[in-house]
């Protein structure tokens, strides 16, 4: 069960996932507090994607429940969780330009123009997309077309984002600047989001709570410090592994 | 240096191919206009435009060509139509391996084969000799191909494009129109003109269903070159070669889809 019960936020309790009749995920219960990013590591083939596509109502079937806002989402289908699935690779929308990728949420409910405009400007701006309004996503970086692809689920405002390694595909220099970019507006933006990565310093940079997923099991650390401390995350042998490579060898 | 020396030699090539495509061509636009075309004269002798006339009137060549268009253009809307809203059901068919085997039959299959097969139904079911029966028929020809041509559409990647947009809020219906179809458009507009093309040029399945009661632009070329009138031979012939050409004038503007170089099963 979840240490705490936030009142906003994500809550997810008996989470079971099976696919053929293996068991993919097992019993998984978590809560991720509103205006926060849970942070989360995981193998490949360990769950993660399985659990982000069951709580978006993607992929298979699922039992247990799922809460968001106090509000039970696991009946409803995926556009009508408010759950903001967003994919490893930006699969930005080939026949639209960027501004109308970021505005797509949004001429979904119908809005006019101006309203979208009041949404979509301020994103644009946030994101550094300033000048690329009217290009092509096939034109784009692999960074431009993530920071869309953010502005894209920013803008209708989830009530939780779920990031699929977002950033797997991009260099180094980039994925840095981009984990950056996501802690800003994440926190200005008041975000709640769950993070899925497989890089642990990613994980550490971006999360404000942490929990690692193992084998279909979830567990969640009261804190950074107890994440750190759990040799199964592999912090200290990171830590090890930096030491003793900034040491100069000795020449006897 | 290479690549200059080889600019002359593709510029050539591309004459050449040119004229060997061209000159047919002019060759049956005079004959469609040959009056009086004496051997061995490099021209005709006297100049009529009575082929022409007579594909204005709503009679002969005029009716067998609108016939034709009317089958060509509800055979690809139907094939098209029912290709696109059946390939994701054939994509994802357990049995997906076996489909494909039998989607592809009619690349071995012919169109006589088939109608040889489809007339003793046909004539039971009241439908030789008729359009309705020549569409019908096509139609079954042209599906299998729409299928094949439409099935790359089905693949991860437009999963993955229409749950993304669900998870923004569009319902299954949004998805459809407001990503599907637009990123499908070029595959559609290409699997219309395909079929299109497969029904318009289609002869077997017209003379074996239609039974001679169903007159098509292919059947009247073929009875005008039996009966030797080679004016109106060449009239039908250059209206038989408008829409590729057409198509192929509009080709540039279909743009590539990631969907053409991914086939879905």
């Amino acid at each position: 069960m979840p240490d705490r019960a936030p009142s906003r936020g994500l809550r997810v309790t008996g989470l079971a996932v099976s696919r053929g009749g293996r068991a993919i995920l097992r019993g998984v219960d978590f809560a991720v507090e509103h205006r926060s990013t849970l942070a989360m590591i995981g193998a490949s083939g360990s769950g993660k994607t399985t659990l982000l596509r069951a709580l978006a109502g993607l992929g298979d079937v699922a039992e247990g429940g799922i809460e968001v806002d106090r509000r039970r989402v696991d009946r409803l289908p995926a556009h009508r969780r408010g759950i903001v699935y967003l994919n490893q690779e930006p699969l930005l929308f080939p026949h639209l330009d960027v501004r109308d990728n970021v505005a797509f949420g949004l001429r979904l409910r119908r809005w006019d123009a101006a309203r979208i405009a009041a949404v979509v400007d301020p994103l644009i701006a946030a994101l550094g997309l300033q000048g690329l309004d009217a290009r092509d996503p096939a034109t784009l970086s692999g960074g431009e077309r993530q920071r869309v692809a953010f502005g894209r689920a920013l803008a209708v405002e989830p009530a939780v984002l779920l990031l699929d390694e977002p950033f797997a595909s991009l260099d180094p220099a980039t994925r840095l600047s981009m984990q950056t970019l996501f802690r800003q507006v994440a926190g200005s933006r008041g975000i709640t989001a769950i993070f899925v990565t497989h890089d642990l310093k990613e994980c550490l940079r971006v999360g404000d709570r942490f929990a690692a997923i193992r084998d279909g099991a979830c567990r969640l650390y009261a804190d950074r410090a107890a994440f750190c401390a759990d040799p199964a995350n592999g912090v200290a042998d990171e830590v090890a592994f930096w030491e003793a490579a900034a040491t100069p060898p000795r020449r006897d | 240096m290479r690549a200059e020396r080889a600019r002359p030699l593709r510029r050539s090539a591309t004459l050449a191919l040119t004229a060997a495509f061209l000159a047919p061509v002019a060759l049956l636009l005079v004959w469609s206009f040959a009056g009086r075309w004496p051997w061995p004269a490099p021209l005709p002798s006297r100049w009529r435009a009575s082929a022409w006339i007579d594909l204005a009137g709503t009679g002969g060549l005029g009716a067998a060509a609108l016939r034709s268009l009317g089958i060509a253009t509800t055979v690809a809307f139907a094939a098209t139509g029912l290709g696109f809203v059946t390939c994701r059901s054939a994509a994802e068919a357990r049995s997906r391996d076996v489909l494909r085997l039998l989607l592809h039959l009619p690349f071995a299959l012919s169109p006589v084969v088939l109608g040889v097969g489809l007339e003793y139904s046909f004539l039971r079911a009241g439908l030789a000799g008729r359009t309705a029966g020549v569409v019908l028929a096509q139609g079954m020809l042209a599906y299998a191909y729409a299928l094949i041509l439409l099935s790359g559409l089905w693949n991860a990647r437009t999963r993955a494009y229409l749950e993304g947009a669900a998870t923004l809020g569009a319902a299954p219906r949004q998805g459809w129109v407001l990503v599907l179809l637009p990123i499908a458009r070029p595959l559609l507009v290409l699997c219309f003109v395909q079929t299109f093309l497969i029904s318009w040029f289609d002869y077997a399945l017209v003379l074996l269903i239609g039974g001679g009661r169903v007159v098509t632009l292919t059947t009247s070329l073929y009875q005008f070159l039996l009966s030797g009138d080679l004016r109106l031979a060449a009239a039908s012939a250059l209206l038989l070669l408008l829409p590729p050409l057409v198509a192929l004038a509009a080709h540039r503007h279909l743009r590539p889809t990631a969907f053409a170089a991914d086939p879905g099963f």
